[in-house]
């Protein structure tokens, strides 16, 4: 069972069951090992019974390569399991999410995304 | 050894430039240490003449593309650097903003970082990094290995090189330094 509230120096990242939707807060800039509690808690989420999950990134100012690795990897696990609806819910003045979210279409087409 | 891969080119001698120099001695360069001195740059750079904006949008874009990237660079050199010193300098020049990491690694790697380097400059670097992604997905093993280059390059624009140089007194280390360019938006 991974932990469904992941905080660290500066970040958080939080499932919200009843809403069915992953926070991200603050600024994550891991080393790619220390993104394996969010990837294995992605991967729950993937393999929980819901249709559909938002992944909140409005409040997450910053994320490096190895973080938008683990996110398109998720984004690739659901396109392979094909179970499940994800949204996403980004932010335009954010810079690194205008540039590099889009590309989440990519690996799954099916995916919708927010950009406000 | 003197050897340069894509787009290198050292700063011109007098040009305006911010070099700061890690001599980690004791203390070796923390993880999170790279973010600080990334967001350092970005915020200097943003009230430089030729970068400053009286448009909050676009200032923001400045910090956030500057910030990743001296990140990126930043958090490279500190993962492959063999314990001498990391030198970081942003300038401007050409209307480019051009940040130069200098950081010493083994020679013994110098042959798989040129192929590796020739590589992320042979090809559409959105379609390298589409691939990339999905060959990191099937082989979780190799991590995001050249997956930061890839995104400065196909997200943000960038143009990047490297140089690796001799090191005189130590023939088990070689000089890299990795080079970025950008477009500074002229206001």
């Amino acid at each position: 069972m991974s932990a469904t509230d992941i905080k660290g120096p500066g970040y958080r990242v939080w499932y919200d069951e009843a809403a069915s939707t992953v926070h991200f807060e603050g600024s994550l800039r891991l080393g790619t090992a220390e993104y394996e509690p969010i990837a294995a808690l992605l991967e729950s989420v993937r393999t929980r019974p819901a249709k559909a999950i938002t992944l909140r990134m409005t409040d997450l100012v910053f994320l490096n390569s190895s973080g938008i690795n683990t996110l398109y990897k998720f984004v690739i696990g659901v396109r392979k399991s094909g179970a499940l609806e994800v949204h996403v819910d980004a932010s335009a003045t954010i810079p690194w999410q205008s540039k590099s979210l889009p590309n989440l279409r990519k690996f799954l087409p099916s995916i919708t995304i927010t950009m406000n | 050894m003197n050897e340069s891969i894509g787009d290198f080119r050292e700063l011109g001698g007098g040009g305006a430039r911010v070099s700061l120099v890690f001599y980690p001695g004791d203390f070796p360069v923390r993880w999170s240490q790279c973010s600080a001195t990334a967001d350092f740059f970005a915020e200097y750079f943003a009230a430089v003449h030729a970068c400053r904006t009286a448009d909050e949008g676009a200032r923001n874009d400045f910090v956030g593309t500057i910030s990743y990237i001296v990140n990126e660079l930043v958090e490279n050199a500190v993962k492959f650097s063999v314990g001498e010193t990391v030198e970081v300098t942003v300038g401007i020049e050409d209307e480019e903003l051009v940040t130069i990491v200098a950081n010493h690694v083994l020679a013994a790697t110098v042959g798989p970082l040129l192929d590796k380097f020739r590589e992320l400059v042979s090809g559409d670097p959105q379609e390298m990094l589409f691939a990339r992604v999905e060959a990191n997905a099937e082989n979780p093993e190799d991590g995001a290995s050249g997956l930061g280059f890839l995104t400065m390059m196909a997200d943000y624009g960038a143009k990047l090189g490297w140089r690796f140089a001799a090191v005189h007194d130590n023939p088990n280390n070689v000089l890299l330094k990795t080079m970025a360019r950008l477009q500074v938006r002229n206001q």
